[in-house]
């Protein structure tokens, strides 16, 4: 499987929190360019996986490959650098700074520093909500306006890949088109992604090819036009009797 | 009561508020980041007065003064650092950080009075003062060093704001204090901004051991009474509000100085505490603090 010009190259990782595995020798990859989905039910380890990738949790096995190279010996700041960006579930961000001040902060980087200007423009273009609202403090912001905020500071980051848990958590029909019309047009930019959600419309309409994931393994691997056996989600989902 | 007498009232409580102030900001930096209190933010400004005399007094070194601020400055950065290193470090990852860094900051505080009492010995010292001579405040005759803290602190608390408003470090500390994960996930190094925190930290609480330590003796005990009365005013000004902090600061330093005119210094302490009781049953968050952490 190991293809150096793969994005991202995850292999046999082990993660968890305190003593017990929640990943239990997760593989998976990314293409050059490609974008992929990660589906399957709260609790089977796709925030796990994001969070061990981004370090934001240290694995206990496993190699992570980024571009070609290994990163799990990296410390966040590093990862940051490299390009592979961790937009987090729900992130609360800095309650108490304004949106201009909190997307400044989030070029950290010296690569991010120097694309400044270019991703703080294309940025607002994206989300003119949060050009209007740009005084306005993180913690008063709206579920929808916080997850664009959220998206906007990945995107000031100056990602090579792009790794989004579950965008739309909470948002309203509306909301989630006008955010899978954002994701669309950032990955036609040529960004990798990889998508968390819990939506399978909404997945399936933005990625190219989807891993379903239980119990902390990859169970299956679904290809863009390949079938959709919704039997197999809801058994994922209610357990082989319950969805009968 | 008389001009004059309000005059006094007020000069001395300004002096007294800008001392607080330079003293507790340190203190709220540190908490508002790392989450936790640092009780050797005292012993940190004790070491500043001795260092800044044993460069600058004919009786050590004899180098003059610009020599001893600036060596105990430095000083101070490589201990804040140290300090950091050594007592607060070890425990990032710990549940219960604040319940221990209060017990390693307090041996801190032991081991750095103890350490000084051993080496500079139990004999009062005090420093020369930067601005010598007397001066007069609306009718009131200070010091000029009382008047150089008047002006100093006020600059030294704006540059501090400065700072954490808009340059990328300052933005970066106060990110870290809101949101450590989030902070990591933009590229920002957690640990290196924890290290800077106290160093600044350190720095204030030197910088008003050197401005107060050729108004008042310096004993080894010399930042304990401070730092006490720092605990107060950012809890008063509620945690997590360098603003409240400050503005905690001058507002103590005025009822201070009216309570010690009226009551005199016997009494005057605990009616402070009294006051805070009952600011606080009011206002369980302080004067502008949060109610969130």
């Amino acid at each position: 499987m190991s293809d150096p010009a793969n994005a991202l190259e995850v292999d046999g990782l082990r993660a968890g929190y305190d003593m017990s595995d929640v990943l239990l020798g997760m593989s998976l990859h990314v293409g050059p360019q490609e974008r992929v989905g990660l589906f399957g039910p709260n609790g089977h380890g796709k925030t796990t996986l994001l969070n061990t990738i981004s370090k934001v949790i240290a694995p206990h096995a496993g190699r992570v490959l980024f571009m070609g190279e290994a990163i799990d010996g990296l410390p966040p700041q590093q990862i940051v650098a490299r390009g592979l960006i961790h937009v987090a579930q729900a992130n609360r961000l800095f309650p108490d700074m304004q949106i201009m001040e909190i997307l400044e902060l989030a070029a950290f980087t010296p690569r991010a520093q120097a694309d400044r200007k270019a991703n703080l423009d294309y940025v607002l273009g994206l989300f003119p909500r949060l050009a209007e609202r740009r005084r306005q403090q993180c913690k008063t912001l709206s579920g929808g306006e916080r997850q664009m905020l959220s998206i906007g500071v990945g995107l000031m980051c100056a990602p090579r890949m792009l790794m989004l848990d579950e965008p739309t958590l909470g948002l309203s029909p509306k909301l989630k088109d006008e955010l899978a019309e954002a994701i669309a047009e950032i990955s036609g930019r040529g960004i990798p992604l990889l998508l968390v959600e819990q939506d399978i419309a909404f997945i399936l309409s933005l990625v190219d090819r989807m891993y379903l994931v239980d119990h902390g393994e990859i169970s299956r691997e679904i290809r863009r036009g390949g079938e959709v056996d919704h039997q197999e989600i809801m058994n994922m989902y209610f357990g082989a009797d319950g969805a009968r | 009561m008389t001009a004059d007498t309000i005059s006094a009232i007020l000069v001395s409580g300004i002096v007294l508020g800008s001392i607080y102030a330079l003293m507790a900001s340190g203190l709220s930096l540190v908490w508002t980041t790392l989450g936790i209190f640092n009780f050797a933010h005292g012993a940190l400004m004790t070491l500043a007065a001795y260092v800044a005399w044993t460069v600058s007094d004919g009786a050590g070194l004899g180098w003059g003064l610009s020599a001893g601020i600036a060596v105990s400055i430095a000083a101070l950065i490589g201990a804040g650092i140290l300090m950091e290193r050594l007592v607060v470090r070890p425990f990032y990852d710990h549940r219960d950080i604040l319940l221990i860094t209060v017990m390693t900051t307090l041996a801190a505080t032991i081991f750095l009075e103890k350490g000084i009492q051993l080496l500079w010995g139990a004999r009062l010292k005090q420093l020369a003062p930067i601005w010598p001579g007397k001066v007069e405040l609306f009718r009131t005759a200070i010091s000029g060093q009382e008047m150089l803290i008047i002006i100093v602190a006020p600059v030294l608390l704006g540059a501090l704001a400065f700072f954490l408003r808009t340059t990328r470090i300052g933005r970066g500390i106060r990110a870290v204090g809101q949101n450590p994960d989030a902070a990591r996930l933009i590229g920002i190094d957690v640990s290196r901004l924890f290290i800077i925190t106290f160093a600044m930290s350190a720095v204030l609480a030197g910088l008003t051991g050197i401005l107060l330590g050729s108004v008042r003796l310096v004993t080894p005990e010399f930042g304990a009474e401070p730092l006490v009365k720092a605990l107060i005013i950012v809890i008063f000004g509620g945690l997590g509000s360098l603003t409240g902090t400050i503005l905690a600061a001058y507002l103590m330093g005025l009822v201070e100085a009216a309570l010690t005119f009226f009551i005199g210094i016997y009494w005057a302490p605990s009616m402070i505490f009294l006051l805070l009781i009952i600011v606080l049953l009011l206002r369980p968050q302080g004067l502008l603090g949060k109610v969130v952490r």
